[in-house]
This record gives structure tokens, C-alpha cells and sequence, in this order.
């Protein structure tokens, strides 16, 4: 396969490349360097070239190559075509003025036309070099051959042990294997309700209440294997799971509900994903056929339209990374919505870091330089969608925004309650305004229009009053029926090789690869035909059988969940700077098990939590901590503290507030597309109230149930079946976007009065935490507080620190002191004094009654706390302070 | 030093001194001995009492800046050592105050306090990357979770405001926290987190205001009260790290209620500027304009300093330049500088400079070659980082990078030597500071480190 990677130097690429100096002929040669060479140093030189090193609006015009790149908008120039040259579009003062502060003399303005129409002909090409890998073949062979993580998970025998009554299973045997090798005893067991205070967090991220607990402990008495098992059974057919499990797999892939960075919009359909992620889980959808959906879901063979919806929200995988839409130049802002998504895909399933193959070879794994453009042009075959629909008066966006994007539309009728219907005039209505907004604008400039700064808040102006205009026009049909957006993404029309690039910068191209995958884990054939992108048979071939990394990865990061630390500790990165395993035979077995189960993840976290080791105790022990500090070889059960969803769900669940239901999108989708600022949902572009965060959505949910079907027409998504149709996008070929310098910079300017609540926070909200807005970096305290995962990375492993921010979190934040109170009403209901009182809540908090050493301090505490209330009120006012203290204490967030 | 099993064993009575302390308001001398937080007197005489590190996160770029290369003008254009061609730098240099610094014209306000400067011209570090460098730079590697240098700051020299966090670190970015974590030293030496950060140099509404620390007062308990609530969860806390024998995260939990009970009354005074004079806002460029943020946060760090706070952290983001550099590196040279040189000034005033270290840097630097014509990439083999106050010279340069400013040549400072640089000025032997950990001593510079003499006055 490799010969077809290393595809020497194509001199005759594109056909816009086809002109290469050599080529000119004499004529077209001197056209160039007598009517246009002398031109572009002397009048645009000075604002976009390399020389000048002043890259306005991310042109530069040094080069043929950098031509055709161009800027923000589009190509400088397209050879023969006067209309998608901007260049030409600029110089006739048509959506640009250039040069700014006057008109070229039209005999010039002739001469570009004239250029342009003869195929631009221009000896300034880069020279193409061929980039020459360090690494070999044979030291990808040998990588192939050596490295454990490249070699196919074995079964392998289970070790024999020692202590034969201890193990359960398998998992026992490999660990206690180890143990007995380092002279070390497997803690005892932990106590039943400590088992199911475990069992039930770990798997719905919820506490026990105190008659499960009861009535597991009496099962326990008469066996713990049974106790166990009939618990696991019921805890995974619950809809809870999905949702913890879900979550864990919204860390890797980095969810969020905005861009981030410094120009932060929203994706206000992000929560189709994370919908789409918690049913996967609770469905129990095989691994592989998630990871399929994930990559390549838009390709998959459907039967129904539901289906198809289905597959189309999960590649919002690919289109939900970070982006820093003030990226100027597209052609660059396409490159990293590539490397993320390279990034992406490697590193969540495969624990690969390709990624670091963008600018030259990896410095430490086996992957050259051309592995990283062979997957390049693997994802560069397809569009990504992630912004706002795009009307059929075109695309507009906001004057911040450099970057945008247009949506999918869903086969399947499932807009939001909230969505807005129009009517046929208010639709014409929108049309007429936006009509007479462009002439004004295309008025103004013809009349030569204000200048510079005028001019470009005019600009500015118009831009975001179109964007508003637009998305709202675009969220209906032609009968004014909302429609379902979903991000996600699409083939092109032909996929295409992408060129290698020189130090990973755009203009620098070499030589081109042939689409593939990392060759350090491949044998023979891609399979990729020329007609495919290949995307399709990349998601087959990370979730086939015999990837050695895949079933692996997830095994491992199964196991952290449950145990606390991974068999890999570094549980994204399973190259040579990784950490090795721990136990390696140990994930083999879990891995040959996880594919043997038909990739099912109910099965593998069964496997595990049905050992002995899961149930070991965490009793300390000095001497084994001076051997091992690390706990690396499990001789106990480490304490774990919860993360943020469990704490907040928890507080809720024991207070009776928990609402089990899963609310409808989310106060993103509510807000529609728009900037957030200083935590706030910018204004809503969709003409309705604005987000009302802090009392849920339910509310309205009944308003939509009743829509009719929605007609697809050729709206819809690409279904494979079918083969190839128009995608799923509004046609490509609307309006063009108006350029737009950014006003100022963006330091820290505008900045909001101080407040101290903030509206993303959602304290009043009572549904279940994995549903609050996920807005990056603006994450609801509640979840920062305790080291929620930065929704920007790829967070396999969350940090867990202890902070005097989480002590004034508890002692203070309005939601704690909400929920402690509601507990207290709750316990007092059936309880009238005040031991009972206090017994009731250590039950429903920790699983367990007071010791005597706790009584005498909670006695102690009534006694002496004055309640800053009423007589009558007293006893409740001083219940909900000793709630909140047994919430706020060390305990409540461990898990032992 | 003592290690954590040690000061487990002074508080087997109490189960950890703050949690013992936790027990009664009133602390008897034996108890406040057991502090860790507790002055504690340095190897040798100090130079500087405190730290204010201003951290540049994403690179600021030498060469445009404080490394003053005339041949990458020169040579503008040519090809670079390493591939690409050259840039010179799109800002002037010129002499600066008496010592005559070469200072480009990217920071136009703190250049003025040349005299006030040491310009480590030789910085080095072994991560290309941002996130590895910047653990680097904060910890001495990327590889493992270490201590942060504030971290092991605070270990070594204690606070002088147990009212305040010993070590804190304004709005900085999120998912960074190990970079201003205690690692394996306990969890009170850790960095407190005041106030987040977006990316891109945005500092975020609440995180510079007088409310800027969320749920920093109870609204309806009186302090009484609450102290009558913190004794019981405190107790809570105790039985527990009495059953479990050995927790260091209860013990993290139990130190941070103590911290976060003093911090109510404390913070709220310390974030309140009211009183600070029109003028000092001026110096500070606390004015609604682009320097307003940044100068906030300069100004809590002057107050932190004041008030006895060990080691405060500021973090400026975005200096990652990759393209548009001519407009973007000024744009965040512009929203840092005048509150920078606001600092200086002022800690100068108010005669704290001295005894104050204010060090200034990124994780790395730039490259002399251009990338995409209009930015340049990481350089981690050599770039300038400066200090100022606390014990270092002022008008001075040391070290230097090749003639494009590649690699540091002369005089080499790694981050190791960095750090025991910093650890010397504040009195600690970077080799003595040590702290045992599973059966071995650790350090901040592991086994590396050399101090740099010549810097210091």
C-alpha cells in the first residue's frame, strides 16, 4: 500500500495550476511582468504580501498559489473568471474598494480583465519541493512489529494464582496475579452499602436511597455475587445510565455548544448530539456501529428516515470542535477544521495523536508526515456544517464572524417547541426588508458612499441586521413551518488528494498522498476507491476487529470510570509518550471480550463491576503505599471523588427535586445563533423572547406536537442509498458574504456591568446535569467548580482538586442552599424528632446511619446554632443548615 | 522541611492542624506552630519577600520585543535555519533609559522602566507545545504532575495572611489547573484559582469585579452562624480522615474550609478598589478602554502583594501568533503594557519593589523565520523572559541568542535554572527545598538547576 502513498511530485494538479512558468509563452510572460507585476508592487503590495509582512484581511499576492488561496472571502483571482475573482471584484469598486482610497485608472482596470480572461498566466510559482520522510519504512515495520499498542489485543490464559478463593473472574486473576508477584494482598471486600453506593454512582451517577441500600445489604448477606448482579441489571436498563455513561463519552468528544475563542457563537443544534449520545448509550449500540455513525453516519445505508436523521446528528462529532471563526484567511481556517477533526478522530477512539504529523513528522511515533495528508484528504472530501442555515437570499453573518456555515437540514420533523412559525406575509415581509437593505447598501456605495470608518460601520451594520434577517427567513420552509437543523457533515461532489504541506503552512504545498490511514496500524489495502472519500472505510477500519487500538482504547477508558485510574493511565494517548499498561494481559482480555460481545459497553463495565477487585475497600495500607504509591498495581480501591454532574444530580436526587425528565434542547437552541459575551446569550437573531434560562424548558412543550410532515424536497441530506443527490445544505451559490475588517481589537473592551449570577449558571434548574447549557468556556458554575472538563479538549481524564472555591461553593451557592432546605422539608415530613431527624438525613446522604462521635456533633450543632428566623422556624431553618453540612463535608463527594 | 507523613504524625491529635484549628477560634501557640502555612525563615537571607509572575500564555515573540536582532532585519527575506524565510520584525527597536536596553516599540510604556529590568535573553525549555511548555515553565516538567513553582514557593516560605490563599493565580485559562497545583505537596499549597479566563486575553466580567469571587458571601447566616455550621462539617471532615488514615484529599478539603471561612471577610475587601485614587486606576489604565482588564488584575496583584500573599500569578493570553502578527501581537501588547508598566511603577512608589519579584514571560517564544508571511511559529530553544525588583539587577541583559534569535548561545538559562534563579531570590536553595514523596526527596528543578549569579544585584 505504501507505493500508493508516496505518489512523486504532480506537476499538473488542478487545471488552475496547469500554467507553470516554464509554459508561458513569451507574450503572455511580458503581459504579466510589464501591466501587472508593476501594479500589484506598487498599489497592493504594501497591505497583503509576505515582504511587506502586512497581510490584510488574510490576502497576500506574492505568489500564483497565494492568489488563488486568497483572503477571507475567497480567491484573489480565478483563472478565466471574472466573477469569482476578487481581486477584479475589488479593483472595479464592486463589494471591495481597492485600492481604498481611490479607483486604478480603467486602462489598468482593462488589463486585469484582460489577464484574468486569458487565464491568468503568472511565472511566481513556488517551486515544488517533494518532502523526503525521516521515517522509513522500515522504521514504520518495526514499530509495526515492536510496539505493544500496534500488536492485535491477544487472549490470553488467565494467570494462575495463589490465593484461589479470592478471584471471581478473569479481571481477578490478572490483578491478583500481580499483587502476589509484589508480595502484596488484595484489600477485603468493602461493606454492602459501600459496594452499592459505588455501584449505583459509577453506573447512573446517582446515590442509592436508603431501602435499596437496605434491601441490597440483605441480599448481600445471602450472596454478593447475586446481590451485585441483579443491581448491575436493573442500574443498565435504566435511562440514567445513558446519561452518566453519555457524559463520560461527551468529555472525549470535546462537547460544547458554542465555537469558543475569541469570536464565541453558538451551536444551537449541539444538543441533537448530545441526545443523540445518551440513547446510544442507554441503547447499548454496539461500539463499532457508534464509531461508524460518528465518522461517517451521513454514508451509512439507511431504511428509514428516522434512521437517517440519526446517522446525520452523529457526524456533528466531526463539526463540533472549537473554531476560531477570526480567522481570515478561509482556505486556513478550512486547514485547522481539519486538524481538529484529524485530532478528533484519532485521538478519542485510537489514542493516536496524528495530529502532531501536521508540520513534519511525529517527533516520537511512527507516523510520517504523509499519514497525517493522507487522512487530510480523507476529511477535506467533505463539507463541515455548523453555523447558521443560510436563506434563500443568501448567507450573511455578522460583521465578527470571518467564518461561517451553513446547517443540515433533517429528513425527520423535529423542531423545537420554541421554534417560530411564520406566516406566508411575514416570510414576504422578511424578503422585502432584506431586499431593500441590500439596495441601500449596493446604493451607497455606488454614490461613492461614506469613507473609512463610516463606511465600515456601515458595513457592519448591515451585515449583522442581514445575518438576523437571514436566520430568521432560513428557519422556516416556504409555508412558514419551522424546520429541524442538525451540525454535521457532508461528502463534496469528488473527494480529492490533499498535498503535503511544508512546515503545515498553506502556500507551501509538496507532494500529494494518496487518501489513506496511518500506516503504523494498517496491513495491505485502504480499500479506498478512487470515487470515495475514503471516510467511509476509515470509520470501518477504526471500529473493525482488527484495529489494535480501538476496542483498547474504550476498554481502558471503561475501566478508569469504574476503578479510578486507567490500565494506561495517559488514556488518549497510546503512543511511545504514553504511559505503558499497568496490566497489560489485562486489557487484552478486556478488549478481546469487548469485540467478542458484539462491542457491547453494558457487557465490559458488567464484566468489571462483577469482580472482586471492583469491590475491594480502600483501606490504607503504609508499607504497600511506600511501594506503590501510585495504587498502580490495585491493592485497594482508590478514593475517588465524584465528579460535578454526580455531586449536583445527587443534591438533587436526595432532596426530592430531581426531575427525571430530559428537557427539550436546550437554552442554546432557545437563544438561536448568537454570540456569547460575558456569559450572556447574545440578543437571539430568531425574533422571539431570548433565552429564559433558570426555569427549564418543559414548560412549553406541549405547543409542538402537532406539525405536519415535513416535505423534504431537495433540502435534505445526501442518503447514501439513493447515491448521490444535492446535500443536505441550502445551495452554495447564494449572495456573497460582504467582507468585514474587524473594528478594534479584541481585548478585553466591552465588558458587562458585574454581576454576581449568571444566567448560563441555570441554579434554578432541576433536571439532570448532563443537560445544562455546555457553552464554552462559559460552563455553569456548578460544574466548573468541581473540574468539569474543559468542553474546548479532548478530556479523557478529569482533574480532581479540592479548593477553596468548592468550600465557598458549598457553603454559599444559592442551588446548595435551595437544595438543603428543600431536604430539610422533605425529612421533616416523616420525621419528628430530631435524632430520627438527624439518622434520616446521614442515611439519604452518606447510606449510613450517624456514628456516635457524629451524633454528639450534630447534637452539639442544633444546640448551639441560632437559625436566623422565627421561633416556629427554627427547628426547620436549623434541619436545612445541618443538611447542607453534611452536603458540604468531605464525605457526600467521595466515593470509598 | 518536613514530609506529609510527618505532618500527619504532629497531627495525629488533631488529624491535620487546620482541622484541629477548625475545632475552636481561638489557636494556642502549639497549634499555630503546626501551621504549614506558617512563616517560615528561607535558607538564607532573601532578596525578594514575594512573587508577582505575569504570565504570558502563548508565546509573546522575543524578537519583536526584548531580544533586539539588527541581522534579522538585515536579512529579511533570506531563508531561515530551519526552513522558511526570514521576518524581520514589523516594530522598532531603540535604546532604552540609561542602561541603554534595545526595547521594541511593542511596549512603548514598560520599555521606559528599562532601568528597572533584567532581560534573560537565553531562555530555554524542552516542550515546543504550548500546553507542555507552559507546565514546564510552571513546574519544571511536562511529563508528570509536579508542584507548581508558587506551589513550592508557599511550601518552602509559608504566608504571611492566613486570610488569603498563600499562592493565587488571577483568571487563569481553563484546564490549566495543574499548573498552579500543589501535586503531591499538600493541598494548601496549592494555587487558588480567583476569577476564569476566556481565551484570547478576554478576562471575563465576573472575574474583575468586587464580585469577581463567585459565592463569596452567605446571605443569610451570620458569620457566627456559619462558624457554628463550618465546626460541623469540620468534624464531619475529621472522623472521616480518622477512618481513612491517610486522604490527602479530605485533608485538601478540610484546609480549604478554613481558607474559604477567613477568605469571606477577606476578599471582599481585598477585591474592593473603591479607594484606590484616580490616579493609581490611570497608571494602571483602568479606564473602560482595552488595558482595563489586565490593569485590574495587575492592580489585585499589587494588593495580594501588599497584603502578604507569597505568590500571585496574572496570566495575559493570546500571544500565539501564528498569523497576523503585526496586528495581533500589538493588539495584546497593547491591552497589557501600560498596566505592566502601572505595576512597576506603583509597586516602586510604594517602595515594595525591592522586596517583590516580578518576573514576565511566556512559554516560550518565536521564530525569527516567518510563517504564512505575516506570523511566526514556537521557539522553545530560545527566547526572553525578564524580572524586575526582589534582588535583580536593573538595566541589565543576560544572555543572548544567535544573530536571528534562534537558540539561545550564551549563557543558557534553562527553566530549571530559571527556577532556582527565582527559588535563590526568594533565600531557598533549589536543592534543599525538597519534599518526600513515595520513599523519594523531589525538587522543582529534579536534578538540574543552576542559579544565575550574574543577575543578581
Amino acid at each position: 500500500m505504501s507505493d500508493i502513498r508516496f505518489i512523486l511530485v504532480l506537476p499538473i494538479v488542478l487545471g488552475a495550476m496547469s500554467a507553470r512558468a516554464d509554459e508561458l509563452s513569451r507574450e503572455q510572460l511580458s503581459f504579466f511582468e510589464t501591466k501587472i507585476r508593476p501594479v500589484l508592487i506598487r498599489e497592493c503590495y504594501g497591505c497583503h504580501s509576505n515582504k511587506s509582512g502586512n497581510v490584510r484581511g488574510g490576502l497576500r499576492l506574492d505568489t500564483k498559489q497565494l492568489m488563488l488561496i486568497g483572503g477571507a472571502t475567497g480567491p484573489a483571482i480565478v483563472p478565466g473568471d471574472l466573477e469569482e475573482s476578487w481581486l477584479y471584484n475589488a479593483i472595479t469598486h464592486q463589494d471591495y474598494v481597492m485600492p481604498p482610497k481611490r479607483k486604478l485608472p480603467q486602462s489598468v482596470i482593462d488589463d486585469f480583465r484582460m489577464w484574468i480572461e486569458m487565464g491568468a498566466p503568472d511565472p511566481r510559482v513556488n517551486t515544488i519541493t517533494k518532502i523526503n520522510s525521516k521515517i522509513t519504512r522500515n522504521d514504520i515495520q518495526q514499530a509495526k512489529e515492536s510496539f505493544w499498542a500496534y500488536q492485535k489485543p491477544v487472549k490470553n490464559t488467565p494467570p494462575a494464582v495463589e490465593d484461589t478463593s479470592w478471584p471471581r473472574s478473569d479481571v481477578d486473576r490478572f490483578v491478583l496475579a500481580k499483587l502476589e508477584q509484589a508480595v502484596l494482598k488484595p484489600a477485603a471486600d468493602a461493606e454492602a452499602w459501600k459496594v452499592l453506593r459505588r455501584l449505583t454512582f459509577d453506573l447512573v451517577g446517582l446515590p442509592p436511597t436508603p431501602e435499596q441500600i437496605k434491601s441490597f445489604t440483605t441480599a448481600w448477606q445471602r450472596s454478593p455475587e447475586r446481590a451485585i448482579t441483579s443491581v448491575v441489571d436493573r442500574l443498565l436498563k435504566t435511562d440514567q445510565y445513558g446519561e452518566r455513561w453519555g457524559r463520560h463519552w461527551l468529555d472525549v468528544a470535546r462537547y460544547g455548544e458554542s465555537t469558543g475563542r475569541e469570536v464565541n457563537m453558538t451551536y444551537p443544534q449541539a444538543w441533537r448530539f448530545r441526545n443523540y449520545v445518551v440513547d446510544s448509550f442507554n441503547d447499548d449500540k454496539p461500539f463499532d456501529r457508534f464509531i461508524q455513525e460518528q465518522v461517517a453516519g451521513d454514508l451509512l445505508p439507511v431504511k428509514t428516515d428516522e434512521q437517517w436523521s440519526e446517522n446525520l446528528i452523529a457526524t456533528t462529532f466531526l463539526a463540533i470542535g472549537s473554531k476560531n471563526l477570526n480567522e481570515q484567511n478561509r482556505v486556513q481556517f478550512a486547514a485547522d477544521v481539519i486538524d481538529e477533526q484529524i485530532d478528533a478522530t484519532t485521538r478519542v477512539f485510537m489514542g493516536m495523536s496524528v495530529a502532531c504529523a501536521r508540520c513534519h513528522d511525529h517527533k516520537f511515533d511512527a507516523i510520517p508526515q504523509a499519514d497525517y495528508y493522507a487522512m487530510a484528504g480523507i476529511f477535506q472530501s467533505m463539507q463541515t456544517y455548523f453555523g447558521n442555515p443560510q436563506s434563500e437570499l443568501g448567507s450573511y453573518s455578522g460583521a465578527q464572524e470571518k467564518q461561517s456555515s451553513t446547517l443540515l437540514i433533517l429528513p425527520t420533523d423535529d423542531a423545537n417547541p420554541f421554534d417560530v412559525t411564520m406566516t406566508r406575509s411575514e416570510i414576504q415581509e422578511i424578503k422585502d426588508e432584506m431586499i431593500s437593505k441590500r439596495r441601500e447598501m449596493a446604493q451607497s456605495r455606488r454614490s461613492g458612499g461614506r469613507s473609512g470608518a463610516n463606511a465600515q460601520r456601515e458595513r457592519a451594520l448591515f451585515q449583522n441586521s442581514m445575518a438576523k434577517l437571514s436566520a430568521k427567513l432560513a428557519s422556516v420552509d416556504e409555508n412558514g413551518k419551522p424546520l429541524s437543523f442538525s451540525m454535521g457533515v457532508q461528502e463534496r461532489d469528488e473527494p480529492s488528494n490533499a498535498k503535503i504541506l511544508v512546515r503545515g503552512e498553506i502556500d507551501q504545498s509538496a507532494q500529494t498522498v494518496a487518501r489513506g490511514f496511518p500506516q503504523v496500524i494498517t496491513n495491505g489495502s485502504t480499500g479506498i476507491r478512487s470515487n470515495s472519500s475514503g471516510r467511509l472505510e476509515l470509520a470501518r477500519w477504526i471500529g473493525s476487529d482488527d484495529n489494535p487500538l480501538t476496542a483498547r482504547v474504550m476498554v481502558n477508558r471503561i475501566w478508569q470510570h469504574l476503578l479510578g485510574k486507567g490500565i494506561v493511565t495517559s488514556t488518549e494517548n497510546f503512543g511511545k509518550t504514553g504511559q505503558m499498561p499497568s496490566h497489560p494481559e489485562l486489557l487484552d482480555h478486556l478488549a478481546v471480550q469487548f469485540v467478542k460481545s458484539g462491542w457491547s459497553v453494558k457487557s465490559v463495565i458488567r464484566e468489571i463491576v462483577t469482580s472482586r477487585v471492583y469491590r475491594m475497600s480502600t483501606t490504607f495500607n503504609e508499607g504497600y503505599h511506600e511501594d506503590d504509591p501510585d495504587n498502580a498495581l490495585v491493592w485497594r480501591a482508590n478514593p475517588r471523588r465524584l465528579d460535578a454532574e454526580a455531586i449536583r444530580d445527587a443534591m438533587l436526587s436526595i432532596s426530592g427535586e430531581l426531575d427525571l425528565e430530559r428537557p427539550r434542547a436546550s437554552v442554546v437552541a432557545q437563544a438561536g445563533y448568537t454570540r456569547v459575551q460575558n456569559g450572556q446569550l447574545g440578543s437571539p437573531n430568531r425574533g422571539m423572547g431570548g433565552a429564559r434560562p433558570g426555569n427549564g424548558q418543559q414548560s412549553d412543550r406541549s405547543s409542538g406536537n402537532s406539525r405536519p410532515e415535513f416535505n423534504g424536497g431537495n433540502l435534505q441530506g445526501n442518503r447514501p442509498q439513493q447515491g448521490r443527490r444535492r446535500p443536505g445544505q441550502f445551495q452554495q451559490n447564494g449572495q456573497r458574504r460582504f467582507p468585514g475588517r474587524r473594528p478594534g481589537g479584541p481585548t478585553g473592551a466591552q465588558r458587562g456591568s458585574s454581576r454576581t449570577q449568571h444566567p448560563l449558571d441555570m441554579e434554578n434548574a432541576k433536571f439532570r446535569s448532563v443537560y445544562l447549557p455546555i457553552v464554552r468556556d462559559e460552563e455553569p458554575r456548578s460544574l466548573d467548580v468541581f473540574d468539569f472538563a474543559d468542553s474546548s479538549s479532548i478530556i479523557g481524564t478529569r482533574e480532581s482538586s479540592n479548593t477553596a472555591n468548592q468550600s465557598l461553593f458549598m457553603m454559599n451557592n444559592p442551588f446548595v442552599i435551595q437544595q438543603s432546605e428543600a431536604l430539610a422539608q422533605r425529612i421533616r415530613k416523616s420525621n419528628s424528632s430530631s435524632t430520627a431527624q438527624v439518622q434520616q438525613a446521614f442515611l439519604l446522604i452518606y447510606g449510613r446511619p450517624p456514628s456516635t462521635g457524629e451524633r454528639a456533633a450534630t447534637s452539639a450543632f442544633i444546640r448551639n446554632f441560632v437559625a436566623p428566623t422565627s421561633l416556629s422556624e427554627r427547628g426547620l431553618a436549623t434541619l436545612a443548615v445541618l443538611c447542607q453540612s453534611l452536603f458540604a463535608s468531605a464525605e457526600f463527594r467521595y466515593i470509598d | 522541611m518536613f514530609s506529609r507523613r510527618q505532618m500527619l504524625q504532629s497531627a495525629s491529635a488533631g488529624f491535620g492542624y487546620l482541622a484541629f484549628a477548625g475545632l475552636s477560634s481561638a489557636q494556642t501557640a502549639d497549634e499555630a506552630a503546626r501551621d504549614p502555612l506558617a512563616t517560615k525563615k528561607p535558607h538564607f537571607e532573601p532578596r525578594a519577600k514575594r512573587v508577582i509572575f505575569l504570565c504570558m500564555g502563548g508565546g509573546p515573540s522575543h524578537v519583536d520585543s526584548f531580544d533586539y536582532k539588527p541581522a534579522l532585519n538585515r536579512d529579511h527575506g533570506k531563508p531561515g535555519k530551519y526552513g522558511g524565510s526570514l521576518l524581520k520584525s514589523p516594530w522598532a527597536f531603540r535604546k532604552r533609559g540609561q542602561s541603554g536596553l534595545w526595547i521594541s516599540d511593542l511596549f512603548p510604556e514598560v520599555c521606559k522602566l528599562a532601568d528597572d529590568l533584567t532581560l534573560i535573553r537565553s531562555m530555554q525549555c524542552d516542550q515546543p507545545v504550548h500546553a507542555g511548555a507552559m507546565t514546564q515553565i510552571h513546574t519544571g516538567t511536562a511529563q508528570f504532575i509536579r508542584p507548581s513553582l508558587g506551589a513550592w514557593t508557599l511550601y518552602g516560605l509559608g504566608t504571611e495572611n492566613d486570610s488569603l490563599p498563600g499562592f493565587v493565580s488571577l483568571a487563569p485559562p481553563s484546564g490549566s489547573s495543574r499548573n498552579y497545583g500543589s501535586a503531591f505537596l499538600p493541598a494548601i499549597f496549592g494555587g487558588t484559582k480567583i476569577g476564569r479566563a476566556s481565551r484570547g486575553g478576554q478576562q471575563r466580567s465576573r472575574a474583575s469585579s468586587s464580585e469577581s469571587v463567585p459565592d463569596i458571601r452567605n446571605r443569610s447566616l451570620t458569620a457566627q452562624q456559619q462558624r457554628t455550621q463550618l465546626d460541623l462539617i469540620q468534624a464531619l471532615n475529621r472522623e472521616k480522615i480518622r477512618r481513612d488514615k491517610y486522604q490527602p484529599g479530605v485533608e485538601g478539603i478540610i484546609e480549604s474550609y478554613e481558607l474559604a471561612f477567613r477568605m469571606q471577610d477577606a476578599m471582599p475587601a481585598l477585591m474592593d478598589t473603591s479607594e484606590e485614587t484616580a490616579s493609581t486606576l490611570d497608571m494602571y489604565g483602568i479606564n473602560g478602554g482595552p488595558t482595563d482588564g489586565f490593569g485590574k488584575q495587575c492592580l489585585l496583584a499589587r494588593r495580594f502583594a501588599e497584603t502578604g500573599v507569597r505568590f500571585i500569578e496574572v496570566t495575559h493570553q493570546g500571544w500565539d501568533q501564528h498569523a497576523n502578527l503585526s496586528v495581533d501581537h500589538k493588539v495584546r501588547a497593547e491591552g497589557c503594557d501600560l498596566p505592566i508598566a502601572g505595576l512597576l511603577k506603583d509597586l516602586k512608589q510604594r517602595d515594595m519593589l525591592k522586596d517583590t519579584l516580578v518576573i514576565w514571560g511566556g512559554e516560550f517564544g518565536r521564530t525569527p523565520a516567518a510563517q504564512g508571511g505575516d506570523g511566526r511559529n514556537h521557539n522553545n530553544r530560545g527566547y526572553t523572559t525578564w524580572m524586575a525588583g526582589g534582588g535583580v539587577k536593573g538595566g541589565f541583559s543576560y544572555g543572548a541568542t544567535d544573530e536571528h534569535g534562534y537558540e539561545a548561545v550564551e549563557n543558557k538559562c534553562h527553566i530549571h535554572d530559571w527556577h532556582a534563579t527565582i527559588l535563590h531570590l526568594l533565600g531557598l536553595d533549589h536543592e534543599q527545598l525538597t519534599y518526600r514523596y513515595a520513599g523519594r526527596d523531589f525538587r522543582l528543578t529534579d536534578i538540574h538547576g543552576n542559579v544565575a549569579k550574574d543577575i543578581l544585584a
